[in-house]
């Protein structure tokens, strides 16, 4: 159903979620019925016969994030068939299940893929709500589980209630995404910016990170805007913006996204008003050909780039496009290099994974060149690797995002330290309506 | 001159949810069916709307043809199904739901699960500039769509024979019957029109609130919260109902953001209380 573009932080949301609430409804109740005789009719752990690897895929195939999904499960193949779907000499089997998206499917998925197929390890997910059900699903049974799709939650990988030594992140976390912009936004003269964000979790995280960053570097945000998700006219918010910023930061996942860039551009504020796109919403590969030359000159930050001229890049990009006839966008790369980190570390235990921790340890030593750039883990697991801010412009007569700064090695802290970010007296929870005033930002405590 | 720029966009998205509603409360006033499968044609008439523009590139024919096709769909559906239970509401209300979750997940298989815009005419590209700020043009146009539709179906309600037989049956559909008036026909015609009113509404907002599955849901909502406000089965309702949530929406988005989510239905749920039929409903 729907969607999508860029979901980030892929939530149930909305233009789908409370409308289609009646249908989900039905859905689920079949789905539980159906899954929960799937678990009831084989009961016990399937036996590990042979040498073979199983591997639990866990993606929304089938909704709103459907095609998020599916280009996540694009790239995972393409790199498992790159290696002949062996590591270490064992044979590698993926399990591929439909989350739909939704949490309770997510767990009992997983449940269906450890307990009924054997897969020693789980990997996918996209939406942040169903890593957080996966989360407590392999903390309890101890699951190693990789998340590459987006699920960008960032309570995932800190020290906190939700820590799970049996998870890695490859994909991103909320805020690593919007600081290097605030940093970028800075240097290219920026001071003032009105911010626009979907009223939700990750809509508050992603501008919230960016105001805290901007404002710890001497900038500041004049105005905030939260249009509900699944907003359809953006007349009032546009018409609203304040006209002394210096640039207006947007984060509209799903359909939000086009609607905002095609209705930013037909209220005459092109040019005007330069936009800068975090996570690449508007700007997200299959609205570009709808939004036409209007989108030219959109800035956006991301942690990848389709344009990205490195070996491993242009492989993945020709490859892909030769599986989907399209470009990829950002769950392409994600769901490939999630493949790989299971691959390597599969590898560097010589295919035995019954000792987990020491399974997790080969996770989280994984280090490679990937079509995202150079990426390596932190202890928490999670993801360090590039940000790239990128410009729309025309390449061969076609749009594409065109990376025009760079952001190495970027930990889920950056630009703090780890012991700095602690000592913020707010979480992002708590900021919402509150993101023009610096002093509370970054109060300490 | 920024009200004006509000007072315009409240009018423009109104004329949209005209459109929509106009055909819901049509329906329902004669044939007494709660018709779900309404958001169906509205996302599929889009799309299809699409389609043609893709292919032939004139805004036009997009919708010609999805009101056409729509009009169509919606006479089989009206003959060949929800006649078998005329007056039954239950098994109706039903029946179209199902259509409605058919025709979402035949959109899904045909046209993808990405968001899709219908590239906006050439002529009705940019915006007019106002002092500071600009008001897009297709919304000007948007507002002319709506206020001919509207002035057209008064015209067809009032002064065609046809008309006089619609009203003869929302009155009294036995009666008229009896005076001679084949309400069979009547029935499935009126079915069509308010399909197509449907369809032309989802190629109109195409271009500025985007297709994307969920959309028909989306749409009905609005449509109902219109009709609600409106009273059932009246056309100034639908009308006066539109215009109203319309304003109200972008007056409460654009000063009362906190309360985005509720805007639409604030209204609704205070004239429920104080006019349980709507502003034009009867009975």
């Amino acid at each position: 159903m729907t969607t999508t573009k860029t979901i980030p932080f892929g939530m149930t949301i909305a233009p789908y979620a409370a409308t289609s609430l009646a249908r989900r409804r039905v859905l689920r109740s079949i789905a539980t019925a159906g899954a929960v005789a799937l678990t009831l009719g084989a009961p016990g752990l399937a036996a590990q016969a042979d040498d073979t690897i199983k591997i639990g895929i866990l993606l929304p195939l089938s909704g709103n994030f459907a095609p998020n999904g599916q280009q996540a499960l694009t790239g995972m193949k393409m790199y498992f068939d790159e290696i002949g779907n062996t590591a270490a000499g064992h044979k590698l089997e993926l399990i591929v299940e439909d989350t739909q998206g939704k949490p309770d499917v997510g767990v009992t998925k997983a449940r269906k893929e450890v307990e009924r197929d054997g897969a020693q390890v789980l990997t996918g997910v996209v939406s942040s709500g169903v890593a957080l059900a996966v989360n407590d699903y392999s903390r309890e049974n101890k699951v190693p589980l990789v998340l590459s799709g987006d699920a960008g939650a960032d309570e995932l990988t800190m020290p906190g209630p939700l820590t799970n030594p049996y998870l890695i992140r490859t994909s991103q976390n909320g805020r690593s995404v919007s600081a290097p912009a605030a940093d970028w936004a800075y240097k290219k003269g920026w001071r003032k910016v009105t911010i626009i964000g979907s009223d939700y979790a990750g809509g508050v995280d992603t501008n919230h990170a960016f105001a805290q960053a901007f404002c710890a570097l001497g900038g500041k945000v004049i105005q905030e805007q939260w249009p509900p998700i699944g907003t359809s006219d953006f007349g009032p918010y546009l018409t609203n913006l304040d006209r002394t910023a210096d640039a207006v930061v947007t984060f509209e996942p799903g359909a939000d996204g086009l609607r905002f860039g095609q209705q930013f551009s037909e209220f005459g504020l092109k040019g005007k008003l330069p936009v800068l796109d975090i996570y690449g919403t508007i700007v997200y590969e299959p609205n570009l050909p709808q939004l036409g030359d209007g989108a030219l000159g959109i800035y956006s930050s991301l942690f990848y780039a389709a344009m990205l001229k490195t070996p491993e890049n242009d492989r993945f990009v020709a490859e892909l496009k030769k599986r989907t006839g399209n470009l990829p966008s950002n769950e392409g790369p994600n769901g490939y290099t999630g493949a790989r980190a299971i691959a390597d570390a599969i590898t560097a235990v010589k295919g035995d994974l019954t000792d987990t921790m020491k399974f997790m340890a080969a996770l989280k030593a994984v280090k490679f060149p990937s079509p995202k750039g150079d990426l390596s883990l932190d202890k928490y697991g999670q993801v360090i690797q590039s940000m790239f801010i990128r410009e729309v412009q025309k390449v061969d007569g076609q749009l594409a995002n065109v990376p025009i700064a760079t952001y190495a090695n970027i930990d889920q802290f950056w630009p703090f330290t780890e012991a700095e970010f602690a000592e913020y007296k707010y979480s992002y929870k708590e900021l919402k309506g509150s993101l023009t005033d610096c002093g509370k930002l970054l109060a300490k405590k | 001159m920024i009200w004006v720029i509000h007072v315009l966009n409240g009018i423009a998205i109104g004329m949209l949810l005209f459109l929509l509603a106009a055909g819901l409360s049509l329906i329902f006033g004669l044939m007494k069916i709660l018709n779900l499968t309404h958001g169906s044609f509205y996302l599929v008439g889009g799309y299809i709307g699409l389609t043609v523009m893709q292919r032939t590139g004139s805004f036009a024919l997009a919708l010609l043809a999805a009101a056409a096709a729509i009009a169509l769909l919606g006479a089989v559906i009206e003959r060949f199904v929800l006649r078998r239970f005329h007056l039954d509401e239950l098994p109706q209300t039903l029946l179209t739901f199902g259509f409605l979750f058919i025709f979402a997940d035949l959109s899904l298989w045909i046209w993808g699960g990405d968001p899709v815009m219908v590239r906006q005419p050439r002529i009705l590209a940019g915006s007019l500039p106002m002092g500071d700020y600009g008001y897009p043009i297709y919304r000007l146009f948007l507002i002319a769509v709506g206020l001919v539709v509207a002035g057209a179906l008064w015209w067809f309600q009032e002064h065609t024979r046809l008309g006089t037989m619609l009203r003869a049956g929302v009155d009294d559909a036995e009666i008229a019957r009896a005076l001679g008036i084949d309400v069979s026909l009547l029935f499935t015609l009126i079915f069509a029109v308010g399909a197509a009113l449907a369809a032309l509404g989802g190629v109109l907002a195409a271009p500025i609130l985007s297709l994307y599955p969920g959309a028909d849901f989306d749409a009905l909502i609005l449509a109902f919260v219109v009709v609600i406000v409106g009273g059932l089965g009246s056309l100034k309702g639908a009308l006066v109902g539109a215009l109203l949530v319309g304003l109200l929406d972008d007056f409460g988005k654009a000063f009362f953001p906190q309360f985005a989510l509720f805007t639409v239905f604030v209204p609704m749920a205070f004239i429920l209380v104080v006019r349980p039929t709507g502003l034009f409903g009867r009975r």
